[in-house]
């Protein structure tokens, strides 16, 4: 009996590993974007393309748009969305594998450099100029977008979605005739769209009246990724101060010098008239104070700005970056599509095809008028038609004449990470603009050491 | 027997040998070549004021969450240990944040202690008190995340504490009523000493579980706060964000080391009450 009782209990677990292995394995198998079943009649079945990108407007009119080039070459092609908040870890953990599971991935442009050291993005030097006409793109945005090293002429990327960061303003309180006086009486001067950083200051100031829950400005000042660095870099460019000297990686004498500290500390005094928990607001977050009535300005980036429109109507304005000065700078923002090294040759093909397809200009034509479907065509970026097409669109094609990106080195994650940090740490009061920006400025010096 | 032994071993053992593999290693995240780097991780680890910041943190937060924990759940648990009208409902309510998703409790919680437009600044406001800003204020964004860890735990603090107090012979107390000892005695001499190695216990088992403190870090805070970047939120900022599974792996060994030195002095103390509450109940 015992005998038997034991001979059962090597059974049940022998059965019970092997169903575990078989489920392990089950689990381990590759995912792809849906692939098609051959057609009964013979025919070639239809490829797939499949693109990575953040879940946001943009990849929705991405995914619209990629509908026609799907018709034309008898392609689907399926634009999966990841949540921002999770978009690089998925991204980078799938280049881990052997093969990634998209054949073209819509990634920052801080990322540039881990992609192309690491071999992970394919270098696109050779084709993409006799593949489209790279002189119809907005130079600042082909450098930014596309090229690793900034300015090297090397490209691991394509311009998708052009970006920036701008401003939107509650227009019917700054048309408001009584505020208008009370401004006027106040200031001795009108009311209007503010050209320099001191004026948004002051206009701030103005409609900051916490008893009646109203603020002046929210800015972007977020902690989890690169929301804090952004809202903070066309400040710290607009005084004088930059990240550091690209061709010779040195950081000290330019993040951490008097002109860097003024603009942390006119950032920091520009918190005074944001909502609560405004020194810690991401880009989503910062959207809310602004949507809800209580706050006057918004800074965040232009492709937020057709949802924010469409919202609130005439009730909305927007306008670029101020001014200090002669300098006027604004974030860079938007992704390229780079291709994957992991994909199949066939793949990286069609993958090229596709971004041929959208570089050409009826395609961008298309693309802008998708909500969030910002161009890097230079000649649609200066046209009449594009400025008058939508309230925002003639403040962005100011902004890209004036874009600034971050570092976009292998490392460039560290340094995103120790600026949040060490400028989360000044705006929350922990240290002086000076210790935070000297401390910074050791920090990138040391990050940067390393990079290949 | 053996292929589920087997099984267990290669789904514990080998992930841990191969943790200290890549701990000597300079593996990155998207993959690439994978040399041996020697123990320059561990060096660099040690070095790294960031890992003291975080391992201060991660001990700060154990202390107090256990201990606050413990206390809480202690008192609630004499509080129900005799018959009340709807205990069961009590029960079931005080039960309910242990039993939902963490991390969906995390971002209600994000939520509720938004500094401008969440629920808790708006019920103050209301109220005339001072809204404090529980995310921004670097002296409250450690506390948040406590309020939030013991207004999830306590209940598990309680369950554990209640089978403690049920399992105590009413014969003792019957004792002790005959002795004439006074509540305080009855509770110093008997009730603690006897519901000691239970909470010994449950002590043991959430400290282990507050020493891997991540999803309210994360959702709350984010991983990259210096004031309440636990062990684990660093961890996940090295490996997932510098993407450097080497010195990821490093961090993981030298928590794994901590964690089973504690675990070994405290199961020994575990032992310890135990065999003197055998001998007190003989």
């Amino acid at each position: 009996m015992a005998t038997k009782t034991v001979r059962l209990s090597v059974r049940l677990s022998g059965v019970a590993a092997a169903t575990l292995l078989c489920l392990a394995a089950s689990g381990c198998q590759k995912q792809r974007g849906a692939e098609t079943p051959p057609p009964a009649t013979g025919a070639p079945a239809p490829q797939t393309l499949t693109i990575w990108w953040a879940q946001w407007a943009p990849a929705d009119g991405l995914q619209a748009l990629a509908e026609e080039f799907g018709r034309k070459e008898n392609v689907t092609v399926k634009v999966h969305q990841i949540p921002w908040s999770s978009f690089q870890d998925q991204v980078f953990q799938e280049f881990g594998k052997p093969a990634t599971a998209f054949d073209i991935v819509v990634g920052d442009s801080q990322w540039l450099g881990r992609g192309a050291t690491k071999g992970l993005y394919v270098d696109l030097t050779g084709w993409l100029p006799s593949a489209a006409d790279v002189k119809s793109l907005h130079p600042l945005a082909l450098k930014y977008l596309a090229e690793y090293p900034t300015g090297s002429g090397h490209y691991y990327a394509a311009p998708a979605e052009t970006d920036a960061m701008g401003w939107a303003y509650r227009k019917d309180w700054f048309d408001d005739p009584a505020e208008k006086a009370a401004f006027k009486k106040k200031y001795k001067r009108e009311l209007a769209v503010p050209e320099t950083w001191e004026d948004l200051k002051t206009v701030a100031e103005f409609f900051t009246r916490p008893d009646k829950k109203r603020y002046g400005d929210v800015l972007v000042t977020g902690r989890g990724y690169d929301d804090i660095v952004m809202g903070f870099e066309q400040v710290l460019y607009a005084f004088g101060g930059a990240w550091g000297d690209p061709k010779t990686m040195k950081v000290q004498g330019a993040l951490d010098s008097a002109d860097a500290v003024k603009a942390l500390d006119f950032f920091k005094a520009m918190l005074k008239y944001a909502p609560p928990g405004g020194s810690k607001l991401g880009y989503g977050e910062a959207l809310e104070p602004f949507v809800n009535g209580s706050s006057a300005m918004l800074m965040n980036y232009f492709a937020f700005f057709p949802d924010l429109a469409k919202k609130m109507g005439d009730k909305v304005g927007f306008f670029a970056m101020p001014k200090n000065g002669a300098r006027r700078y604004a974030s860079l923002g938007g992704q390229g599509f780079s291709i994957s090294t992991k994909a199949a040759p066939a793949q990286q093909e069609l993958a090229k095809k596709f971004i041929a397809w959208f570089l050409q200009e009826p395609t961008q034509q298309e693309w802008v008028k998708k909500p969030g479907g910002f161009t890097a065509n230079a000649a649609i970026l200066k046209s009449d038609a594009f400025k008058s097409a939508s309230p925002y669109n003639a403040a962005f094609a100011q902004s890209m004449d004036i874009v600034q990106d971050f570092w976009n080195v292998p490392v460039y994650n560290e340094l995103i990470a120790s600026t949040a940090q060490q400028l989360g740490e000044a705006l929350d009061g922990k240290k002086s603009s000076k210790d935070a920006l000297a401390a910074l400025a050791v920090e990138h010096e040391k990050i940067l050491s390393q990079t290949p | 027997m053996a292929p589920a032994l087997l099984l267990l071993l290669a789904m514990n053992l080998f992930p841990l040998l191969f943790n200290v593999y890549l701990s000597f290693t300079n593996a990155d995240l998207s993959g690439g070549a994978v040399q041996s780097i020697g123990a320059r991780n561990y060096t660099v680890l040690f070095s790294q004021a960031k890992y003291a910041n975080a391992l201060s943190t991660t001990a700060l937060f154990v202390l107090l969450s256990v201990s606050i924990e413990l206390v809480l759940g202690f008192v609630l648990a004499l509080a129900l240990r005799d018959r009340l009208p709807g205990k069961p409902v009590v029960l079931t309510v005080l039960l309910v944040p242990m039993m939902l998703c963490p991390v969906v409790l995390s971002l209600f919680w994000n939520l509720i202690l938004n500094g401008h437009y969440g629920v808790l600044n708006q019920l103050l406001s209301a109220l005339h008190l001072p809204q404090p800003q529980w995310l921004t204020d670097d002296d409250l964004k450690l506390v948040s995340i406590l309020l939030v860890d013991v207004w999830m735990w306590t209940p598990f603090m309680m369950l554990i504490s209640l089978a403690g107090l049920n399992a105590i012979p009413k014969h003792i107390y019957e004792a002790a009523e005959i002795d004439r000892a006074g509540r305080f005695m009855v509770f110093r001499t008997i009730t603690l000493p006897m519901c000691a190695p239970l909470l010994g216990l449950a002590v043991l088992l959430r400290a282990t579980d507050a020493l891997k403190q991540f999803d309210l870090v994360m959702a709350i805070t984010g991983p990259n706060d210096a004031t309440t970047q636990t062990l684990s939120a660093r961890i996940y900022q090295v490996v997932f964000r510098d993407y450097k599974v080497g010195l990821g792996s490093a961090y993981g060994v030298v928590i794994l080391v901590a964690v089973i030195a504690v675990a070994t002095i405290f199961v020994r103390y575990i032992d310890t009450l135990n065999r003197r509450t055998g001998k007190a109940q003989a």
